[in-house]
Formats: C-alpha cells, sequence, structure tokens
C-alpha cells in the first residue's frame, strides 16, 4: 500500500447517535474504526459515502466514550446524504487531518471565540477543552451568530456555556423571526460590547471569510494584533492531505499548513480577492 | 551523475540505439505522427519517429508540415507517468479494499525534448516527495533519451526556464541532430555511458564541437521569452492587483486546457464510481484549476471570476511553486500556448504583468 493510495483510503465507521441542530444541520455521533487517532480541537475528517463521494468535515466534539461528532450542513451531494442517514448505518472516514486551533498558546491567557453560522462545529471542542481544564484558561468569551434563533447550534447546550466560570456569552441573529433577547445583526456587533482583554486575548475565529474579515477589523479596534488571532479556513479540498491542489490560499495548502492559520501568516493572501 | 564527452556517430547508431533499448526489454515512448497531430506514443520501430516532417506553432496554432523539424505536440511524459485517469482502488461493499495489481514494465522516452526532461524533474520534486507509488513504480525504470533542440518553434521558451534547448543533467543520454546524417551523443549516466559503448561513434572532433556549439547557441538565442526570472516571483506577487489578468479573462474560454497540456500541472481530482454490484471505483483525474468547479463549494466558489482562477494558475506557476517545491512550475515547453483556443501567450502576460510592476515602482 502506497503513502497516497493508504491516506485516501477511508475505513468504516458506525453512526451510533443522530442530533437534529438546526434546519438541514445534524451531529453525527461516530463509532471510529480501530486505530483512528484522537482529533485535536480544529482538525477535520473526510466522511465518505459509499460510492457517492467525501467531504472534509470539522470534529465537533469527542465524547467521554470515545465517539467523534461531526456536524454537518445539507449544501451538497454528499451532504445531503450524510445529513439524512440514521444511527446504525456505516460511512467511511479518514483523518484526522489539519492543524488545529492554538491551545497551547491559549494556556493562561483569555480566549475569545467568535463563530458565524456551523463555524462554531470546529470551535466547540475548543469550548470544550476550556471547561475541562478551566485553571488552564483565562476568561472565555463566546460571541456567536446565526441566521435566525432556530439556526444556532448546540441550542441545548449554549446555556451551560455561559455558565463555565468566569464566561461570557453573547448571541446574536441576523433576524429575531420570533422571541429572542439576544442581539439583532452582525456577530462583529458584539466584539465592542463583549469585556476583551487585548493585552491577554487569543482570538479564534470560524465563519463565512467575509465575517472573518469583518471580526479581524473589529478585533483591531478593541486593541488586538494579528499575533493574537487565529484563524479556521475553508476550501475545496479533494485528498485532504494537501496534494490535490484544491486547498491552496497563496502558496499554502490549507489542508495541509492549516485549516487553522494564525492571521499574520496568512494576511498577505487572506484579504486579496479570490486568492 | 555522469555527464560525459560528446561523440559523433551516424543516424544508424541512432536507430540502433533506439533497437538496443527495445531489444533489452523497454516499452519505448517517443514522437509519432498521429492524425496530423505529434503525439508520444509508444514506438515499435525507429522509423515510426516522424523525421522529415516539421510543425508550425504559434498562439492559438498548431500544423504539422513536410519538412523542417518538430517540436513538443500535445503529449508530455506527465500524461505516461502521471496519466490523466487512474484507478487507485475499490471498495467493496464490506468496506474491504482493493488495489490494482500494477506491473511497471521498463520504460524508455526515446527523442523527447529538454523541456520535457525538465518537467520529469519538477514531477520527481511534486509527486516523488509526495510519495505518490504509481509515479515512483514508472519513474524507477525509466530510461531517458533526450534529443536536444537546434531548432526552437515559436511558442518555446526554455532558454529562460533554463531547461533547454540543451539538456544539462538528468538523462541517460543526450543525442543532437545535426544534419542528415551527423548525430552528437552525450551519455549522462552511467546506463548512458552503457548504452552509448555498445554503438559504433568516435569522439566528437572539433569542427564538430564547433558546429554543435554554434547550434545551440543559436537555439538559445531563439528560445526566449520577453522576461527573466531573477525576481520573477516576488515581481508577480507584487501585480497581484494587475488588470492584466482581467484582461486576459475577456479572452480566454475557462477550458482549462492549458492546465491538461501543461507538463507539470498536478492537480488531481478524487471521483467515485458505483459498481453495479456494490462498492464503488475510486479514481485519481487531472483537474485544474482554470476550471470554475476547481475552487467551489459548497455554497460558493473562493474564485468564481475566471481573472481569479487565471491569475491563480500564472501565480502558482511562476511564484507559489517555486515556495512550494524549490523550481519553477514551467519549463518553457509553450504547450499552453500554441494549443490555447483563445490564442493567449502566456509570455506575454508575465511580460505585461511585470511591466506593470515596474510602472508602479515596484519589483
Amino acid at each position: 500500500m502506497g503513502a497516497v493510495e493508504g491516506r485516501l483510503e477511508p475505513r468504516p465507521a458506525v453512526i451510533e447517535d443522530v442530533v437534529d441542530e438546526a434546519p438541514g444541520v445534524r451531529t453525527l455521533y461516530l463509532r471510529m474504526p480501530e486505530g483512528y487517532g484522537e482529533p485535536a480541537p480544529g482538525q477535520f475528517n473526510e466522511l465518505y459515502v459509499m460510492g457517492v463521494g467525501e467531504v472534509p468535515i470539522s470534529v465537533s466534539d469527542v465524547t467521554p466514550e470515545g465517539l467523534v461528532a461531526h456536524t454537518v450542513r445539507a449544501a451538497g451531494r454528499v451532504t445531503e446524504v450524510l445529513t439524512g442517514l440514521e444511527a446504525g448505518d456505516v460511512i467511511g472516514v479518514r483523518g484526522p487531518y489539519g492543524r488545529g486551533w492554538p491551545l497551547q498558546q491559549a494556556v493562561g491567557r483569555d480566549v475569545l471565540i467568535v463563530a458565524g453560522g456551523i463555524g462554531l462545529a470546529p470551535l466547540r471542542p475548543v469550548i470544550r477543552e476550556v471547561e475541562r481544564n478551566r485553571v488552564r484558561y483565562g476568561r472565555l468569551v463566546i460571541l456567536y451568530g446565526a441566521r435566525t434563533p432556530k439556526h444556532l447550534l448546540y441550542k441545548y447546550e449554549l446555556e451551560r456555556y455561559a455558565s463555565i466560570p468566569d464566561t461570557e456569552l453573547l448571541l446574536s441573529v441576523d433576524r429575531a423571526e420570533g422571541p429572542w433577547d439576544g442581539h439583532v445583526g452582525f456577530v462583529t456587533d458584539l466584539i465592542p460590547k463583549a469585556g476583551i482583554d487585548p493585552e491577554r486575548t487569543v482570538a479564534m475565529i470560524c465563519g463565512p471569510e467575509v465575517m472573518m474579515r469583518f471580526t479581524i477589523k473589529r478585533l483591531y479596534e478593541v486593541g488586538l494584533k494579528d499575533n493574537q488571532i487565529y484563524l479556521s479556513l475553508e476550501r475545496r479540498m479533494r485528498c485532504g492531505v494537501g496534494l490535490c491542489g484544491h486547498c491552496q490560499i497563496g502558496p499554502y495548502f490549507v489542508r495541509r499548513h492549516g485549516p487553522v492559520f494564525p492571521h499574520w501568516f496568512i494576511k498577505r493572501y487572506f484579504w486579496v480577492d479570490q486568492i | 551523475m555522469v555527464s560525459g564527452g560528446l561523440y559523433r556517430g551516424s543516424l544508424g547508431e541512432l536507430r540502433k540505439l533506439f533497437n538496443t533499448l527495445r531489444v533489452r526489454g523497454y516499452r519505448v515512448i517517443g514522437p509519432k505522427l498521429e492524425d496530423g497531430v505529434i503525439r508520444l506514443r509508444e514506438l515499435t520501430s525507429f522509423d515510426q519517429i516522424p523525421y522529415g516532417w516539421g510543425d508550425v506553432q504559434a498562439p492559438g496554432t498548431y500544423r504539422v508540415v513536410r519538412g523542417g523539424s518538430f517540436r513538443v505536440g500535445p503529449d508530455s511524459p506527465k500524461r505516461f507517468l502521471y496519466p490523466p485517469k487512474l484507478e487507485l482502488f475499490r471498495i467493496r461493499p464490506d468496506w474491504s479494499v482493493e488495489y490494482p495489481r500494477e506491473r511497471f514494465a521498463p520504460t524508455a522516452f526515446f527523442a523527447i525534448r529538454p523541456c520535457d526532461l525538465a518537467s520529469i524533474a519538477v514531477m520527481d520534486r511534486v509527486q516523488g516527495t509526495s510519495g505518490d507509488p504509481h509515479y515512483l513504480g514508472l519513474r524507477g525504470e525509466l530510461a531517458l533519451i533526450v534529443e536536444n533542440c537546434v531548432e526552437p518553434g515559436d511558442t518555446c521558451f526554455c532558454a529562460t526556464m533554463g531547461t533547454g534547448p540543451e539538456a544539462r543533467d538528468g538523462f541517460d543520454v543526450a543525442f543532437t541532430r545535426l544534419g542528415d546524417d551527423l548525430v552528437v551523443f552525450r551519455p549522462g549516466s552511467d546506463l548512458g555511458v552503457e548504452l552509448l559503448s555498445c554503438l559504433n561513434l568516435e569522439p566528437a572532433d572539433d569542427s564538430t564541437l564547433r558546429t554543435y556549439y554554434e547550434a545551440l547557441r543559436e537555439a538559445e538565442a531563439r528560445a526566449r521569452a520577453p522576461f527573466d526570472l531573477s525576481r520573477l516571483p516576488d515581481e508577480l506577487e507584487l501585480g497581484l492587483d494587475s488588470p492584466v489578468f482581467k484582461e486576459v479573462a475577456e479572452r480566454c474560454f475557462g477550458c482549462a486546457g492549458c492546465n491538461m497540456i501543461c507538463p507539470t500541472c498536478f492537480c488531481f481530482d478524487v471521483i467515485d464510481e458505483p459498481l453495479l454490484e456494490g462498492g464503488a471505483v475510486r479514481y485519481r483525474v487531472w483537474d485544474g484549476c482554470i476550471a470554475y468547479s476547481y475552487a467551489e463549494v459548497a455554497g460558493g466558489n473562493f474564485r468564481r471570476d475566471l481573472w481569479a482562477r487565471y491569475r491563480h494558475w500564472v501565480l502558482h506557476k511562476f511564484a507559489y511553486w517555486v515556495r512550494q517545491f524549490g523550481v519553477f512550475g514551467c519549463v518553457g515547453c509553450g504547450r499552453c500556448v500554441t494549443w490555447c483556443p483563445a490564442g493567449v501567450d502566456l509570455r506575454d502576460v508575465i511580460r505585461r504583468v511585470v511591466e506593470w510592476v515596474r510602472s508602479r515602482g515596484g519589483g
């Protein structure tokens, strides 16, 4: 078995549980095949539907029983099928891939999470990590925006995030569509409202690129520097290991060098239209 | 690495070299005239090499003619070493995986050009270092017989890219045809020394050497593009906002033909074809950054505009590739210029971007 083929070979994983999160969004809890490594927060797996195709999906949780969660939005051919699967179904997996969030650099510092839409999924393991090892990190600030309240992910545990000691959770929606006591507008509007100490904060951002660009501008305004800002990038990818070329941003391969990048490292290219 | 001296011999000795490879069991791949185009095909006879035919190449133009000399056609070694569609494996309904049995017959490329030889060196950096087993399997048993170009075509720019018209290294035998019956040979490896020592040659005399150097010097002067490499990657990165890319996109069809015909473009897609009996076959197929779907994801496209895709192609070849692999992603073969249905001339595009950068005080 060659290196490339080995890396492209999916192995079976059993769907143990499925959770409806939002319209068109479901979380699949997978029993991973033997020998599958522990995914670090921010890493992703390739999920494969036999004969249909593969998609890269971030790990959104690892349960105490070792199930690995993937939150999937039905947006294309493969994800349409994935979101229709049920417990007991088997899919193919390979991974974990990519460089994750900079938790080492965040030790002893405040952690700021800014997420848009499905972008909360790869950041959920960071929240879990801070919650589990609370004393290791400073203040936790979570700013999360979605289209409408019903598009928010993990509604059943968002409240609990707010009750993690020394944690601030602010939510935002584009449209309230019913009773809503959070913010209506952009998630970036929450940045000046949150208690952010620019001296000791590490920011981790995931969402649509336009949202991430606005977030970075707002973070500059409250005093954050490029070397305190990390973002997770999305690109088309076919091989998952940075060989097929699709995931390039400038000279970098998102799947080999990212998906999480320090902003200073990638900003030369990140702000160029359609790079 | 050996780079031996020059020897002279007749066309008959070149034929003998070809036959020697065949007798030794090599699958010999070389130029062959087929449907009015000079392709790379498996050859069974030296006479299949279309010496006596020439080609006319210009942006968007390719024509085979009687007389003169021919240059590279649309096929490059990539087609053989990195095939357009390769079965990676089959997945059975029980999730077992079955790999195709591959037999790598010793292969010789015969009379490929220095630019194509250089493309193999580029692939060694890209596919070789990534551990592509199919590539490495074929590469391991490869004999490389390269023909130096004394008559480059109008779309050739190997001299600018530093890959030709004379092959410098990485070959087993290099030969140069200097007249109807005069061939100059140079061994470039132990295998090359061994192959040439089976022929009946003599050391090149001073007059032959002078003819050889003169012919290649003239060829080198012709195979040039209107830019130089010294600071090209940095200059192009300063040209990301150049309007030139948008102007090109007005003419470009976005067909991705340049990606496909390029001897080094390596991007691939991974596709699964379901099998009737259950399971699926996974293929690796060529893909290209000029294609609309290349940067498309569910809900968006990172390069929805053609100018952005064209810019990525140029920047990848001449800037990012250098950062990624330590070499340029272009060998100056001119295929993308010749075979572009819109006649877009990459050499001219780069010249204009560099001029734009310099006019703004960059570079």
